[in-house]
């Protein structure tokens, strides 16, 4: 029965299974304060609450202002799961924005989410692991993890993890590698990752030969993934279905090719012929990609010699809609028509 | 009748198969099947035996003593003609005009049951609908808003996922073409280097070989007069002699010349023996002198020893 009058007793509690929030700021507060309670049942509830709240960025501003980044990372070690599993899911969410992940840095929040990879439940992991890879999106980010010296332990992840978390671990290691070839190197990174060239997810395959044409930016990495054997997986993938392996796998190719020994061994792997094909593709990544393989093949003489049929296929697409396409079929017809 | 026989229906003579419009139902022949008496005279039996079970258990009056009948009387006071024919007998009755009919009267029932009251207080009565609307749109408001939330963080994700890919596609495609370029420039540089220094070689090695031609042209000049120049100097340093020229100046010259430094010394040899024999002399007749003086010089008053020493000067001349 509805009064006019307001009720003096608490209104009736929906869901159990979060504490009801407070009025206005004092939410933040009430909360913050519940997360550092004894009671186990208190802080699960606090913290599926504050899952929730996060959602909207005002708020997030107003839990960073209020301290809310300590109390999450003293979560982070609580013995609960749940616990543990939502606030590792409101650093994640926090994480999407600069301000969370400026506080994200600042109170090097990092340590206690490394930790977190070795937790024996998948959801706390593979949160952690969300979490990592929207902090490496940018530039401080990515070069925090590198220096707390997280890219040796994420490479052996990667070989025993999920499916899922293997998704989310080699974007991450997309983003530190760009920042420190070096280490990745160094780590072993060109061997585990041509392993999964293989994965049967097309998803993993994609991201996989990413990484490889991230890895290969510089000379070590180049001359690695060809002893790695790299170039005859990637050439077997330049036929896959999906056009996203298809697009990474010529991106990596035309890293490799770069140099005289990756030319050669793209050519004797026979990769000339999937990669003219490959620049009628309708996604223009692919196209982008596999010119400029084509056009890094084509400093060497065999390769120069045998791309000198297609020549007239690259010409059709100097008029490509997509300009970057275009002036790569350009510099490709000159590289292919250069006479010394 | 023996073990009950089966049959497949589709093969059973009995069943009527076809179009039955035409069927005739009777049997040809005029005598009736003896299966059908069987069956009939069956049926009869059993009808039979039916009723007399019936009749047994329906009760009885009892059986007529000895020597009595059993037989139907009528005990009624009056003794009525049993006929066939009815009594009859005709009635009449009529309605009233006819009236409206009258209202029903109000179905009153009595009251049965307990006596309860109920009052509707102030504020108890409510509409629903638009009582719970408040309720209703903060609740929807609410879920919609986080839902809304939720969706926007995944879309705003979403696009910078897609312009970030969109930015490492180009960003691939320029490095690549920087990393080519740089690879070009470095090969062709170092082809130009190579070149180079083969021509260099080249280069040197044709002065070498101009040199090697220019010292054996100037070697060949060189040693071209050289053999007037041996024979020459030979010449001159008195390798072709006249033999008897040389044996002049071999052999006699230096004889001659022996034996003149020879006859030389030996008259050298006798000055110097007469040099000595001057100067020996002459030496001792200073020394005798010497003494002298010095005996005078020391002793005046000593002719004597004066005398002596004169005798001795002159004896030791």
């Amino acid at each position: 029965m509805a009064f006019t009058v307001i009720s003096a007793k608490y209104p009736t509690n929906v869901d159990p299974t979060r504490t009801p929030l407070a009025y206005g700021d004092r939410a933040i507060p009430r909360l913050n304060r519940e997360l550092k309670d004894e009671n186990v049942i208190v802080r699960q509830r606090a913290v599926m609450a504050l899952s929730d709240y996060l959602h909207d960025p005002e708020h997030i501003a107003d839990a960073l202002r209020l301290g809310l980044g300590e109390t999450l990372k003293i979560c982070l070690s609580d013995s609960d799961f749940t616990v543990r599993w939502k606030a590792v899911e409101c650093l994640c969410t926090m994480a999407a924005y600069a301000i969370g992940r400026d506080s994200f840095l600042k109170l090097e929040t990092i340590y206690p989410v490394a930790n977190l990879f070795e937790d024996r439940k998948d959801i706390v992991r593979k949160y952690a692991h969300m979490c990592l890879l929207r902090i490496s999106e940018t530039p401080p980010g990515a070069a925090s993890i590198v220096e707390a010296q997280l890219i040796l332990p994420l490479v052996e992840k990667l070989q025993k993890e999920l499916d899922e978390i293997k998704e989310l671990i080699l974007d991450t290691l997309h983003f530190c590698i760009q920042e420190d070839i070096p280490s990745a190197l160094e780590a072993r990174a060109m061997q585990v990752i041509t392993m999964l060239l293989k994965h049967d997810l097309a998803v993993i395959r994609g991201k996989a030969a990413r990484d490889i044409m991230d890895l290969s930016v510089s000379l070590e990495g180049k001359n690695m993934a060809v002893e790695c054997g790299a170039v005859q997986l990637l050439r077997h993938m330049l036929v896959d279905q999906s056009a996203e392996v298809r697009a990474k796998a010529a991106g990596a190719l035309m890293m490799i090719a770069i140099t005289t020994k990756g030319k050669y061994t793209a050519i004797h792997s026979l990769a000339i012929k999937p990669l003219t094909d490959l620049v009628d593709d309708i996604n223009s990544e692919v196209r982008l990609n596999a010119i400029k393989a084509l056009t890094c093949i084509a400093e060497a003489p065999e390769g120069r010699r045998e791309l000198l049929q297609y020549t007239n296929k690259i010409r059709n697409h100097e008029k490509d809609a997509i300009a970057a396409v275009a002036k790569a079929a350009h510099i490709a017809v000159k590289v292919i028509t250069w006479l010394p | 009748d023996g073990p009950i026989q089966y049959g497949n229906i589709m093969y059973d003579r009995r069943v009527v198969r076809g179009n039955t419009y035409a069927q005739h139902t009777l049997p040809v022949s005029a005598q009736p099947d003896p299966l059908e008496i069987q069956r009939q005279q069956e049926s009869r039996r059993r009808a039979i035996a039916r009723k007399r079970a019936r009749d047994q258990f329906r009760p009885k009056s009892p059986e007529p003593v000895q020597g009595r009948k059993h037989i139907d009387v009528q005990t009624e006071l009056y003794l009525e003609e049993l006929s066939d024919r009815v009594e009859e007998a005709d009635q009449e009755c009529q309605t009233d005009a006819f009236l409206d009919r009258p209202p029903s009267p109000l179905f009153i029932p009595a009251k049965t049951g307990v006596d309860v009251a109920s009052q509707i207080y102030e504020g108890d009565l409510f509409d629903f609908d638009i009582e719970v609307k408040p309720i209703l749109e903060v609740l929807v408001g609410k879920t919609v808003e986080q839902a809304l939330l939720e969706v926007m963080e995944e879309e705003e994700l979403a696009n910078l996922r897609q312009q970030q890919r969109t930015y490492e596609e180009l960003r691939n495609a320029e490095l690549v073409e920087q990393q080519r370029l740089e690879e070009q420039e470095r090969r062709h540089r170092e082809e130009k280097e190579r070149r180079m220094k083969q021509q260099r070689e080249i280069l040197r090695k044709e002065k070498e070989t101009a040199e090697k031609i220019a010292a054996r042209a100037f070697a060949q000049s060189y040693l071209s007069d050289l053999v007037p120049s041996v024979f020459g100097t030979l010449a001159d340093n008195g390798y072709f002699y006249d033999p008897v020229e040389r044996d002049v100046e071999q052999g006699f010259i230096p004889w001659l010349m022996e034996q003149v430094s020879t006859e030389l010394n030996r008259s050298e040899l006798g000055r110097l023996v007469l040099d000595g024999i001057i100067r020996d002399v002459v030496v001792r007749r200073i020394n005798l002198f010497n003494t002298i003086n010095q005996a005078e010089a020391e002793f005046e008053g000593e002719p004597e020893a004066m005398k002596s020493m004169a005798e001795h000067l002159e004896m030791g001349v």
